[in-house]
């Protein structure tokens, strides 16, 4: 049927050139060329799939690639702001945060989505309260998860069960502690806080004992991300002037591995041993992967 | 490539649009021969204040300045955050370390760090920052401010400078400014007229630019009409008869301005950001805030004095038409670190470096601002709250100062204790930089609000 009413809204579509080709070194591999900003991507344990959360203006949702067709599909079918998507050791499932928009502004929640029907289950959550629950990562054997709260008025890293059950706070201090990942071999959760200045990476043992210091940068240091032998870290830091991805072994000193002018930001690991990142270096943000010289 | 349907001048049949635009339009709108003659003696007068043009990036939802242009690191790890200073261009002069473009640039601008307001609601502080007056202001509640409300600082310009049929002496890129549903007041002309109302256009990533006021006026409605060609017809018999109908009038300044923007070949070029150098759309940065400062840059090159770039439509961040809003209650770190930071970062310092290089930095006015700032002592959800106490912005070119701070707050940056300064002795500074000064306000009837910050000029 006709309509009545006539709203003439001329859109000046512009034809975007296509992005230029990769940077020049032999083993970076460019994933997307979308150019939307990306956050936190995260390899299913088989390297074929890659889960990320993709802005579009003020939307994050969460997606997940298919590394051989490029094919994607949303992770879920909602519409509430959705990141910080990791797939579990065994691949089948994932655990991911949850925004809310107004009215309830601030009450962020992770789930558990089973990837075999796409069915989520509330993971950690608050009831009467706007805190935020996010940040989760899994524990080597799934039994467990870490995963970052305001539940108690600041925001500190905890740990539970999957199964359920009380949380335990591993922190205790007026910093923000951010960005847990729990290392290959179970001993050691590596995370960013600021107790210190500005933000640097600690690590902690899952009972929240044998607190210590791993970086000592003049800069931000953030986004730690363990290599699959538990040997090394990656992690973001803008110490040379603008975020770069370093690599820093356990003991001995960081390197930069990304060195571009560009922001490369969102470490992970790929199960054969690249370092993934999202990075700018082309035509807006997409993600990549290199093999990382040593250390 | 640039498209806009099937309307294009030379599918005009008839009496041309252009006739149309330089036959009708001014009559259309009221404007007389000596309206004309008035205001070509008054753009010979303006070209003698230092600047021409202001570009107000506006920073809707409140960035927090302790976490980027009035660090405060030896607060106590409740109110300094995450993160630290860095050194500027200018000795002595650090600002947050999310930042580094614009350190490398310190010496392009100056800061104000003692910014203060009186009301910690987006709304009124809104209408305050962009008319330097409470007055005819809504609240989140609802309750609306006493007062006649006052222009928005662009259609200040605008009536001021005068009316031009060609391009837009105000443009406000983005949409309308909400808190929660609610549209907050003060981004038009309010008693000066739908004449100086701002020209608004948005950018959108993927469909380009967009401007919505490109509507059929009432009494126009082609009933019936559901092709682009039927409508392009009845433009064509409009043109044809503008001398004998009386449809013209009925469509408003916006509608017309749209039509000459649209119709006339150099004003579609305006819009069309492909024809920048793709180098420069990416310093910039491929999002819409921007490509927004980009378009901001092309409308002042091209004439428009007044260019009101909105961050977001709406105060939150996550439920916005734009890139966000910078009302961040809870993860402010996360979302400031993650997005927020370096796109401005990257934006503004583009856009000064990109105006320098061209010239035309001296002659125009940059000013990021939000409404207020955000509470120093940080919440118990990792986020900062709203705090009009004390706040800082940029202010770049135009004649005035740069590489300098104007005024300081205290040890923990809750207020002012030198030199504090409203959004209206900011505004009333960027006026009187493009000749708009009390004189000339109270000339054209309009109430001054605010004093000159001498130390910026």
């Amino acid at each position: 049927m006709r309509t009545a009413i006539v709203s003439v809204l001329l859109s000046l579509a512009l034809i975007e050139l296509p992005p230029r080709s990769a940077a020049a070194e032999p083993d970076l591999l460019r994933l997307t060329k979308d150019g939307h900003l990306k956050q936190r991507p995260c390899w299913s344990p088989d390297g074929k799939q890659v889960a990320f959360a993709r802005h579009e203006g003020a939307t994050i949702l969460l997606f997940l690639r298919d590394l051989k067709t490029g094919k994607e599909e949303r992770l879920t079918s909602g519409d509430a702001p959705e990141y910080d998507a990791v797939f579990s050791p065994d691949g089948a499932s994932m655990l991911l945060t949850f925004d809310k928009t107004s009215p309830n502004q601030g009450d962020i929640e992770v789930y558990r989505l089973a990837l075999t029907d796409r069915k989520l289950i509330p993971q950690a959550t608050t009831q009467g309260a706007l805190s935020h629950e996010e940040s989760p990562c899994w524990s080597p054997d799934s039994k467990r998860l870490a995963f970052t709260s305001t539940k108690h008025g600041n925001q500190e890293l905890y740990v539970a069960d999957i199964a359920g059950g009380d949380w335990v706070r591993l922190t205790t201090d007026a910093a923000i502690d951010a960005h847990p990942a729990w290392s290959p071999d179970g001993r050691t959760i590596a995370f960013a806080t600021n107790r210190w200045g500005d933000l640097e990476i600690a690590l902690i043992d899952p009972d929240g004992s044998n607190l210590r210091r791993l970086t000592y940068s003049k800069g931000l240091d953030d986004y730690p991300a363990w290599s699959p032998d538990g040997r090394r870290l990656a992690f973001t830091s803008n110490r040379d002037g603008n975020l770069e991805i370093y690599l820093q072994p356990l003991s001995g000193d960081a390197v930069n591995v990304t060195r571009h002018e560009g922001i490369d930001n969102f470490p992970a690991w790929t199960p054969e041993g690249r370092i993934a990142f999202v990075s700018d270096r082309d035509d807006g943000f997409d993600l990549y992967s290199l093999i990382p010289s040593a250390p | 490539m640039l498209k806009i349907g099937r309307l294009r001048p030379h599918e005009c049949r008839g009496v041309s649009r252009r006739e149309l635009l330089s036959a009708g339009m001014l009559s259309a709108i009221g404007v007389s021969l000596a309206d004309v003659l008035r205001w070509q003696a008054e753009a010979a007068e303006e070209r003698k204040a230092p600047a021409k043009s202001t570009i107000l990036l506006w920073l809707w939802g409140g960035p927090s300045h302790l976490d980027s242009l009035d660090m405060k690191p030896k607060a106590p790890v409740e109110y300094r955050g995450p993160y630290a200073p860095i050194a500027t261009s200018v000795p002595g002069i650090e600002i947050g370390e999310l930042q580094p473009k614009l350190a490398q640039r310190a010496h392009k601008f100056s800061i104000i760090r003692s910014l203060r307001g009186t009301s910690n609601d987006h709304g009124i502080a809104g209408t305050i920052g962009l008319t330097g007056n409470t007055a005819g202001a809504a609240s989140l509640s609802g309750q609306t401010i006493a007062g006649a409300l006052q222009p928005n600082h662009g259609a200040i310009v605008s009536k001021v400078l005068g009316f031009s049929p060609t391009v837009p002496r105000f443009i406000t890129v983005g949409g309308h400014l909400h808190q929660g549903k609610r549209a907050i007041t003060g981004e038009g002309a309010a008693a000066l007229g739908p004449m100086h109302d701002p020209f608004r256009l948005e950018y959108h990533p993927e469909r380009g630019i967009e401007i919505p006021h490109l509507k059929l006026a009432e009494g126009l409605t082609p009933s019936g009409i559901d092709a682009r060609e039927r409508l392009l017809t009845e433009f064509d018999q409009l043109a044809r008869n503008v001398d004998r109908s009386e449809s013209i009038s009925r469509l408003d300044a916006y509608y017309q301005q749209a039509f000459s923007l649209l119709t006339k070949a150099g004003s579609r070029e305006l819009f069309d950001l492909s024809r920048e150098p793709d180098q420069l759309r990416r310093r910039y940065g491929r999002f819409r805030f921007g490509q927004c400062c980009l378009l901001a840059r092309r409308l002042v090159e091209a004439g428009t004095r007044f260019v009101q770039v909105n961050w977001s439509s709406h105060v939150e961040p996550v439920e916005d038409t734009g890139d966000g809003g910078w009302d961040m209650h809870d993860r402010y770190f996360q979302q400031y670190q993650d997005r927020h930071a370096w796109m401005l970062d990257q934006a503004l310092s583009a856009l000064l470096d990109d105006l320098d290089e061209r010239g035309l930095l001296p002659e125009t006015t940059v000013v990021a601002v939000g409404e207020f700032g955000r509470t120093p002592k940080i919440n118990n959800k990792s986020g900062r709250d709203h705090w009009e106490h004390c706040y800082s912005g940029i202010v770049a070119g135009g004649g005035l100062r740069a590489g300098r701070v104007v005024g300081a707050s205290d040890r923990l940056g809750e207020y002012p204790i030198n030199r504090p300064a409203t959004s209206a002795d900011l505004f009333a500074t960027v006026l009187t930089q493009m000749g708009i000064d009390t004189t000339a306000l109270t000339t054209n009837g309009l109430l001054p609000q605010g004093t000159v910050i001498e130390e910026l000029t």
